[in-house]
């Protein structure tokens, strides 16, 4: 089993649960952020805060859209800010864009759920 | 009456014999007229140490000695022998045969010739020493009319001008030391465009070696117009000139073939000091085994072949660089040349820099001991180049990974690292460091089953205006499984495709170009990543 290269600390904010991702988001953070999620309990939005995050290959991305799979199936809304030019034209790219609303702070992604 | 000689080797007699003088008939050697055969005094005939010690005429007839030289006098009918003396040495002989009147001669006749000697002696010695000043000066004169020859014939077979090919610079130089060296050099058309190149050494100096060098050039040229392999026409030049190469004489020489269009360079070397390239990563020596040239027949030629990249130069040189001396007798060294290739920035001339350099090895007055001769090639750096002229085509690094999950990021920074200077702008930095990363990925998981012992190869080459990554597993020909679909959002999160499975998509998506090739064994994905994007990425790359 790989290993876990990124920690994913969770923070409530009104309705939101915020997760904060430090590290490499790799398959091998499959067991370590889906924990996280779990423990965000009875929320409605997800919000990712990539500023922290250092590297996040194909396998992350997987990861993402599992996560994304599960959210909606709880009818929570997902969304990400402080991610590097890279990352969001890869999200472009991969259209998770689309699924995952992107902001720039963590701010403007709460106002973004109207949880703040 | 007059009889002189100039050396001790050779002294001649003269008699007093005038017109219708009987001859003697003890005579050997019969003469016409006054005529007389020379006598040769051997050196350690004793009649040179009693002519030395004698204090005035001497009579031959009374001499008693056991002297080849005085017993052909005394047949040759001399009656007096007068030694010329000067400075206590034995300059000459005077010798005369019977007075005419058929007396003996008197005292005073012998008192007249020793007056006579004692004046002429000086005198002679005086001849004689302007004799020898003037063959000196002769041998002088044809000592530098000899090497007035053979820079003639040097010069005259170095090329008048160098040819001009599109894309690369061509430069050369020939410094004759005073006592003219055996270096040519030589740039020879060939078919197809290609141009051969040769920088040769004859040992040896002066006019013979300027023959040897006319010669092997001669032959050369003709082989090359023969035969395209440079193997085979220093083969066939050895041949050639192994019968009529004189002893101790022999020909280092180097012989390549440029594709200008392509810029390979085969070659082959006969013995000669090796070449420099100027590379990306410094120089490097081109290596190929043979020996020199008219030594013994029947000799292979080894032929190898390099790329000359754009931004790149060769140095073909000879002997004199490496071996100028300095005032302290330290020799300018194979070591120093080459750290002077590789600091070689480019642009401008590489021949004047080395120049500079072993001047100031030699010192300002030092006389050059040897012929100074380069030839250099320099491939123009490609217009996508970046104008630094940092990037010039070649295998920049190779390294192997060890297939353990995670190592995708040993690979991502190794790269990085080996590109940053090239100048690639950050934001394409970082898609070429996903796309090595997803591929590396791929071909630890799929092509080596995340197999330790089975490493992956990275390559990273700079080539003009790209940069291009090789990353190759053991997985042979195949195309990673499950990646052959595209992968769709939607499908994926309607649970109609995996999540996962955005490694090729990513990586075909990151960087310009990607290819996959496989040959039954290694499987290899090819990334290439242009320094300068494309324009439809527009102003996407200011991201840091």
């Amino acid at each position: 089993m790989a290993e876990a290269t990124a920690t994913f600390d969770v923070r409530r904010k009104g309705t939101a649960g915020v997760v904060d991702i430090q590290g490499d988001v790799t398959a091998g953070s499959e067991e370590v952020l889906m924990n996280a999620y779990e423990s965000t309990g009875d929320i409605t939005a997800v919000i990712l805060n990539f500023t922290g995050l250092s590297y996040m290959n194909s396998g992350g991305i997987g990861l993402l859209v599992t996560l994304l799979v599960r959210a909606r199936r709880r009818s929570q809304r997902l969304l990400a800010y402080g991610l590097s030019e890279h990352y969001r034209q890869i999200f472009e790219l991969t259209r998770l864009d689309e699924a995952i609303g992107i902001h720039d702070t963590e701010q403007d992604a709460l106002a973004a759920t109207g949880a703040a | 009456m007059v009889a002189l000689s100039s050396t001790f080797r050779r002294l001649r007699r003269r008699t007093a014999a005038g017109a219708g003088h009987r001859v003697p008939e003890q005579r050997s050697h019969p003469v016409p007229d006054d005529e007389a055969t020379p006598v040769d005094i051997a050196p350690n005939d004793p009649l040179l140490a009693y002519l030395q010690s004698a204090s005035g005429a001497v009579d031959v007839e009374a001499l008693e000695l056991d002297s080849p030289a005085l017993a052909e006098l005394k047949a040759a009918g001399v009656k007096l022998a007068v030694p010329l003396v000067s400075q206590g040495e034995l300059i000459g002989v005077l010798h005369l045969g019977p007075r005419r009147s058929e007396q003996e001669y008197s005292s005073d006749d012998r008192k007249l010739l020793d007056n006579l000697a004692a004046q002429a002696a000086p005198a002679l010695r005086v001849g004689q020493l302007v004799r020898q000043q003037q063959a000196e000066a002769r041998t002088r004169q044809r000592f530098e009319q000899e090497l007035e020859v053979a820079r003639l014939i040097q010069q005259n077979f170095l090329p008048k001008t160098l040819p001009e090919l599109s894309g690369w610079q061509v430069a050369a130089c020939y410094q004759p030391a005073r006592e003219v060296g055996g270096d040519f050099y030589d740039v020879i058309p060939l078919a197809g465009g290609q141009v051969g190149f040769v920088i040769g050494d004859v040992t040896d100096k002066g006019v013979p070696a300027a023959l040897v060098m006319a010669a092997t050039r001669s032959v050369l040229r003709a082989s090359a117009q023969r035969l395209i392999d440079p193997g085979a026409v220093l083969e066939r030049v050895n041949e050639h000139l192994c019968p009529d190469m004189p002893a101790k004489m022999f020909v280092t020489c180097l012989y390549g073939v440029l594709d200008p269009a392509t810029g390979h360079f085969r070659f082959a070397n006969a013995g000669h000091d090796l070449p420099y390239v100027k590379t990306a990563e410094g120089s490097v020596e081109l290596r190929a085994r043979g020996m020199p040239l008219g030594l013994m027949t029947g000799m292979k030629y080894e032929e190898r072949e390099t790329l000359l990249a754009p931004g790149e130069s060769l140095l073909l040189h000879s002997d004199g660089i490496v071996e100028a001396h300095d005032p302290q007798g330290q020799m300018f060294g194979f070591p120093r040349l080459k750290e002077l290739v590789a600091r070689y920035p480019g642009g401008g001339e590489l021949i004047d820099l080395v120049l500079a350099d072993l001047h100031a090895h030699t010192g300002p007055d030092a006389e050059q001991e040897d012929d100074i001769t380069m030839v250099v090639l320099q491939r123009e750096p490609a217009q996508s180049d970046s104008p630094n002229g940092k990037v010039i085509g070649k295998l920049l690094v190779e390294f192997e990974v060890p297939s353990v999950e995670g190592n995708e990021r040993m690979a991502l920074e190794r790269v990085a690292a080996t590109v940053v200077p090239l100048g690639l702008a950050p934001a394409r930095l970082r898609r070429l460091e996903t796309a090595v990363a997803e591929a590396t990925m791929n071909a630890m998981e799929h092509g080596n089953s995340y197999r330790a012992d089975r490493p992956v190869t990275v390559r990273v080459y700079a080539e003009p205006g790209r940069i291009r990554v090789e990353v190759a597993d053991l997985g042979g020909a195949r195309l990673a499984p499950g990646q052959a679909e595209v992968p769709d959002l939607e499908a994926k999160l309607a649970g109609l495709q995996r999540p996962r499975g955005w490694g090729l998509f990513l990586i075909k998506n990151m960087v310009d170009e990607a290819r996959e090739t496989g040959d039954g064994e290694r499987h290899t994905v090819e990334l290439v990543m242009h320094l300068e994007p494309e324009s439809k990425e527009g102003g996407d790359d200011d991201d840091t």
